[in-house]
């Protein structure tokens, strides 16, 4: 009993209800069959493609800012590589440190604009992402003159980067399970971690005492753009071709597994687990209603009805724990 | 003592020091470097027409947009409700063959009630107003394709309007100033009788300066804040009547371009995130500057793909130079005192 009013205090308590819920619904009213569901790749690669990016925007979010350059920043990842090692026919690797590089300096660009100037990181991002999509288009169409460049890559990015486990699962997942769990070591059991929630807290306060506040909000900033990049990086290896289009629905995706996963916007308050959970249960929501007698064509209702009923809680369990005082024994 | 002071600096000084000021240098010089770059055809009718038909659909979204940002609320609801309200209004109209005024009488109404959401969300909760309103854009685009879909059978709807309703609406004057100029232009002059004349406007702009001061200074916050988002609402249904209208046609997916544009013309017409500040004046010059841009890129020869490019840094040159801006202002001032 204590295990669980524990859980239930925690960040992340939300989301497990929200999890349960949705699988609940789905089985009862989607007559969904649960065996069938859970082997379906068709979600976890969903899960994993958002997830990847959902963990460093989260702690971005934790810390009180907000970054949406990202939906431009996919596709820009996935031209980067397919026009180095693609178009030019340079080695895989430079194609792998240009991609990551290309979100390093969009990441650092957006995190010195952010910490110079007064505007809002929405409006910076928005800015960001507005150039990044034209650059990715613009670059593509007069470099190479299409916006699918094909690119062949060796066997060995391709089974670290590209490769379906047992035919069906993107190795994404993998990289998103260790990610997450980097995250979580890095959120929860370091100083840094510390700091992110004092960043979201109170900057000023935070600044005061002690935290680099400017490094750490850069920091954040450029994991969130090479983490974009590295998604699209990944799928340009696996499917040898680019996509300029199609990033733009990530933003809302992933603002929306982060916030069903509890993590507060303004700031202060989230969990790895949080965030971890809350994208499982975005991209069941999104990708499981197609093993469910349901109309897909609902799938986005559901998705809104999910949101706003996870924020409830969020707030009802927030208000539970910061109410909470441990009885004196 | 105030007056002669005023007196004194003069009133291109006083007119220099107003925000608006720059904002419509900035529109100057990037109508300049166009009509240069674009020629006749950008100065002529086609080229006005083009941009004013641009300008007038993100418009009538971006006004309450902006009274929102003003009082420190966002609204990413309305990508979702042009395309809901035309879909209403096909629906009611098409399908079930009434009237045409109870069709856009539906259509506003989807605007109204998905507005009301919003407002009672988020007066009655502490979440942010940018989750919030993405919920409901996910809500309401599931129950627009869900319901037209159950209904109709497919993901887009047709209704070809009577002459008198087109003329109202949906026409294009000379085949190319379309009639929402004027209904953008009339729905600017009431929000700068609302937010400039009225005592409703100081409202809004002191629950964006400071939410808990304004409410123990007597003002509603809560009713004027579900008020703001129901006018959201209202406006994006109504553009989503004309767009009905003028094109025949309603899809499900369109509509999800106006969420970034209407915040980028508010922002570039100078309203600040952070609440408390901006003028309708200001939006309206924001707004053509978006549009004369966006189209300008297409009459100047310049490589099509690179509009984003464009777009996006002179986005961030106006929030950059508004926030230096206001920065001088409060040290101008500090200083002076």
């Amino acid at each position: 009993m204590e295990l669980i009013r524990k859980l239930l205090r925690g960040p992340a308590a939300a989301a497990v209800l929200s999890l349960i819920a949705v699988v609940a619904f789905y089985v009862i009213v989607g007559r969904a069959n649960l065996l069938e569901l859970g082997a379906a790749a068709s979600w976890l690669n969903f899960a994993a493609n958002l997830g990847i990016i959902a963990l460093p925007v989260g702690l971005l979010m934790i810390a009180g800012e907000i970054d949406i350059s990202f939906g431009a920043m996919i596709p820009a990842g996935a031209i980067t590589i397919a026009l180095l090692s693609g178009t030019y026919g340079l080695p895989i690797e430079v194609g792998i440190l240009g991609s990551l590089g290309l979100g390093a300096i969009v990441g650092l660009i957006n995190g010195l604009l952010t910490t110079r100037t007064k505007v809002p990181s929405l409006l910076i991002t928005l800015g960001t992402l507005t150039i990044m999509q034209g650059v990715v288009l613009w670059g593509a169409m007069s470099l190479a003159g299409n916006a699918s460049i094909p690119l062949k890559s060796p066997d060995w990015a391709k089974f670290l980067f590209g490769h379906l486990i047992g035919n069906s699962h993107q190795v994404v997942i993998v990289w998103w399970v260790v990610m997450a769990l980097a995250f979580g070591f890095f959120l929860h059991k370091t100083r840094y971690g510390n700091w992110i929630f004092a960043l979201g807290g109170d900057r000023n306060s935070a600044r005061n005492a002690g935290v680099p506040t400017t490094k750490m909000t850069i920091a954040l900033f450029i994991m969130s753009a090479m983490a974009a990049c590295f998604v699209g990086m990944c799928g340009a290896i696996q499917f040898n071709t680019t996509q300029v289009s199609g990033g733009m629905s990530y933003i809302f995706n992933v603002i929306a597994s982060v916030v069903v996963g509890g993590v507060l916007l303004t700031g202060g308050f989230g969990s790895v687990t949080g965030i971890f959970i809350g994208t499982l249960t975005f991209a069941i929501v999104n990708k499981g209603i197609s093993f469910t007698a349901i109309n897909p064509n609902w799938a986005n209702l559901i998705i809104g009805t999910t949101l706003v009923l996870a924020m409830l809680m969020n707030e009802y369990f927030r208000k539970k724990a910061l109410a909470y005082s441990p009885k004196k024994v | 003592m105030a007056d002669t002071i005023s007196a004194r600096s003069g009133r291109l000084g006083q007119l220099l020091r107003r925000p608006e000021a720059g904002i419509f240098l900035g529109l100057i010089a990037v109508y300049i470097i166009f009509a240069v770059l674009g020629g006749e055809k950008f100065i002529g009718p086609s080229g006005w027409s083009s941009w004013l038909n641009v300008a007038a659909e993100v418009g009538i979204i971006a006004l309450p947009v902006s009274l929102l940002m003003i009082a420190g609320y966002l609204d990413i609801s309305v990508g979702a409700v042009v395309p809901a309200s035309s879909l209403a209004v096909a629906l009611i109209s098409n399908h079930f063959g009434m009237p045409i005024v109870v069709g856009i009488a539906g259509g506003l109404a989807v605007g109204l009630l998905v507005g009301f959401v919003n407002g009672l969300l988020v007066t009655r909760t502490s979440v942010p107003s940018l989750i919030i309103t993405i919920g409901t854009m996910f809500g309401t685009m599931g129950l627009a394709l869900g319901l037209t879909v159950w209904i109709k059978g497919s993901t887009g709807v047709f209704l070809v309007a009577d002459p008198v309703t087109k003329l109202i609406f949906g026409e294009a004057l000379g085949g190319m100033f379309r009639v929402g100029i004027f209904w953008w232009l009339a729905i600017a002059a009431a929000f700068y009788y609302l937010l400039h004349v009225s005592p409703w406007g100081n409202g809004v702009f002191a629950m964006g300066g400071d939410r808990e001061s304004a409410r123990n200074a007597g003002i509603p916050t809560d009713r004027l804040t579900i008020q703001l988002y129901m006018l959201s609402g209202l406006a994006s249904a109504f553009v989503g009547v004309l767009q009905i209208i003028a094109n025949s046609n309603a899809q499900v997916a369109a509509g999800s371009t106006f969420i970034f544009n209407s915040i980028m013309c508010v922002a570039i017409g100078g309203v600040a995130l952070t609440g408390g500040a901006g003028s309708v004046l200001g939006v309206v010059l924001g707004t053509i500057i978006f549009s004369v841009v966006t189209q300008g890129v297409f009459y100047s020869g310049l490589d099509t793909n690179l509009v984003s490019i464009v777009i996006g840094a002179m986005f961030l040159l106006a929030v950059l130079t508004n926030d230096s801006f206001r920065n001088f202002i409060q040290i101008f001032f500090s200083k002076s005192k």
